[in-house]
């Protein structure tokens, strides 16, 4: 065994942990996001590719916008706009719906912070 | 008109190829407790002759043994011949890399353990970006890093004790 | 062995995937549902039950709340519809055996909150539009129109039952069991699945929910959203029985030349109550505690903690219209803010 040898061991076997460190504490963070239209799940899309989404739904067009691992509505034809207000969505289990167009959103993957989100 | 004469190294990297071949394919049969876990003992092959032959040698063998082993499987282009490949090249690359270090350099263990985490990488990364670009494959990169460090270690050990008692070549 | 090998390759990529879903999923014992019922979505989760057995509970309860919407909604031809119509002559009438239990437990919430909670100013919901979903563009009701609905003052006590007949005092009475019937709906759900036998679950609907029993060997943790802003403003852990109810200004709203009005209408000004973002209540009983979050928000910042008490709540959170967080003690100590951010909080008495 040469010092480099000992070196890159010792090395890594310090990194290893860092590795376990880094993946594993995504904690509550989601991956994809499900798209439900008329009460039905009509899609998944990975939220780590930006795009937007147009669903149509009871009333028209919610548009859905996925950016940087989050997803939020940002038009829906609604009076309340309770979808557009919830705002971006990015752990687990969190959703925004809107229920006038029969559109929602829901979060999915990573490890769940919440059982259920009151609003 | 050039004949085409093998010589005496052609015969060599073509032994120690179909050497390599031989576990590659032996080892292709084992039960895996998880994709992509292999001891890759194959690799003790690749070690020994970069540590006997050089690096040129070293590239020939790695390269024939990706190749021989996916013709003989019937593997080749398939996509376990792309991780297989990318593997390979970029632990060939890593450890072309590695003999330029100055002072007595590393030793078995330390090219082991290099071309088991740089193989294991590249194929993650290959797996990642050509076939399942899901991000919550990143939470198995840890274990299939572990399990690389592992055998790396391991094959390193079984390398060194080969050399042991392998003549001295050139 | 070719094809042993043969079998690996061309699986590959299935199989990581595979196994990444075991790895994700396979000791998962939480079954979920999700459907649109009650004008709202509604969410049941269940723990440690069979996936089989999961099944045909869900689907049972998705049927009850597709039931209850059609029995208690009142301005489509239903059960409740029938009963406004016929309180509205001031008659003798018999009562659909739906809606009785409704009509007993509201005139009892209501009293005890100072006719704060109170489900019988339909008409009112009515002229502000909030009856339909989408509400009509337009401006708010006429000034005049409102006063003359505030001056008819229907309220739970006008109604007599005898039996299964009933009447009303005051034939301005109708009523709208929005903020109540959700309540009741998850009662009845989560009786039913308790009588079935199943110890730990969740019923969601439309934010408002009660669990049962906890998530393995943990309480159930229920996040509470940002009543302004986005993601999750602080959560709870809940176990055993409890319900969890947040009424809020943003469920549903409109904006007219720059003011918001809400759907949440203090029956004594005949207007959106003021002063109040949202509140939230934890509480046993899901009616009641949908009825109590409603009253308290009417009540404000400053009159919700005589009305919790009226009302038997232990559990209260109200954010005013400033942010600030008003408590008491007891939910103080339950409540855990979100990423270290504490707002402003002012702490009553014990309740």
């Amino acid at each position: 065994m040469t010092r480099a040898d000992w070196i890159l061991i010792v090395v890594t076997l310090a990194l290893l942990p860092l590795l376990y460190a880094t993946l594993w504490q995504r904690g509550g963070l989601g991956d994809q996001v499900e798209i439900w239209a008329a009460g039905q799940p009509t899609k998944i899309l990975s939220l780590d590719q930006d795009r937007t989404v147009h669903v149509h739904g009871a009333l028209g067009d919610s548009v859905i916008k996925i950016q940087h691992g989050k997803a939020r509505f940002v038009s829906s034809p609604c009076s309340g706009k309770i979808c557009i207000h919830s705002g971006w969505q990015s752990h687990s289990g969190e959703l925004a719906a809107c229920v006038p167009n029969r559109v929602s959103i829901e979060i999915l993957g990573g490890k769940r912070k919440y059982d259920s989100i009151n609003f | 008109m050039k004949t085409l004469i093998a010589t005496r190294e052609d015969y060599l990297i073509a032994w120690l190829a179909a050497l390599a071949v031989t576990i590659h394919i032996a080892e292709s049969a084992l039960p895996t407790p998880l994709p992509g876990v292999k001891p890759g003992l194959a690799n003790v092959v690749t070690i020994a002759v970069l540590m006997r032959f050089g690096w040129r040698t070293a590239v020939w063998v790695g390269l024939l043994r990706v190749l021989a082993g996916s013709l003989l499987l019937g593997t080749f282009l398939s996509p376990t011949f792309v991780l297989s490949a990318s593997g390979a090249v970029a632990s060939l690359a890593v450890l072309g890399l590695a003999i330029h270090l100055p002072g007595r350099g590393f030793g078995p263990l330390g090219y082991s353990l290099l071309a088991a985490m740089s193989h294991m990488a590249a194929q993650f990364g290959a797996a990642y970006a050509l076939f399942i670009p899901h991000p919550a494959l990143l939470h198995l990169l840890p274990v299939l890093m572990t399990a690389a460090v592992l055998f790396g270690i391991v094959n390193g050990i079984i390398v060194r004790s080969l050399l042991k008692h392998l003549p001295q070549g050139h | 062995m070719r094809s042993a090998r043969v079998v690996f390759q061309r699986g590959l990529a299935f199989v990581l995937a595979a196994a990444l879903l075991s790895a994700c999923s396979h000791p998962d014992p939480v079954q979920e549902r999700k459907f649109l019922a009650m004008g709202t979505l509604v969410e049941i989760t269940l723990y440690g039950v069979d996936p089989s057995r999961a099944k045909t509970l869900m689907d049972n309860v998705e049927g009850q709340f597709h039931y209850m919407e059609d029995t208690w909604q009142p301005w489509q031809p239903s059960a409740l519809a029938r009963v406004n119509s016929l309180l509205g002559t001031t008659d003798w009438f018999s009562i659909a055996p739906s809606v009785r239990p409704l009509i007993v437990r509201s005139q009892v919430l209501s009293k005890e909150s100072d006719n704060l909670f109170d489900p019988a100013i339909g008409k009112l919901i009515k002229l502000w539009g909030f009856d339909q979903e989408p509400r009509a563009p337009g401006p708010p009701p006429d000034a005049k129109q409102i006063a003359k609905l505030v001056a008819d003052n229907p309220r739970m006590s006008d109604i007599h039952l005898d039996g299964i007949r009933a009447r009303s005092d005051n034939p301005a009475t109708v009523l709208d069991f929005g903020a109540f019937a959700k309540g009741y709906g998850i009662d009845q759900t989560i009786d039913y699945l308790k009588r079935e036998g199943v110890h730990n679950a969740i019923i969601n609907a439309g934010g408002d929910l009660r669990a049962i029993g906890r998530h393995g060997d943990r309480p159930w943790r229920i996040g509470i959203r940002n009543p302004r802003g986005e993601g999750v403003i602080a959560w709870v852990d809940v176990e055993g029985d409890q319900s969890v109810f947040t009424s809020g200004d943003y469920e549903r709203f409109f904006i007219y030349k720059g003011t918001r009005y809400h759907h949440i209408m203090d029956p004594r000004t005949g207007y959106p109550a003021r002063g109040t973002t949202s509140v939230t209540v934890i509480h046993n009983v899901a009616a009641d505690a949908d009825a109590a979050a409603t009253a308290l928000f009417v009540a404000g910042p400053k009159d919700w903690y005589r009305i919790a008490k009226a009302m038997g709540i232990h559990y209260v959170m109200l954010v005013d219209s400033s942010g600030t967080v008003h408590m008491n003690p007891a939910m103080a100590k339950r409540i855990h803010f979100e990423g270290g951010k504490t707002p402003k909080i002012e702490l009553s008495p014990p309740l």
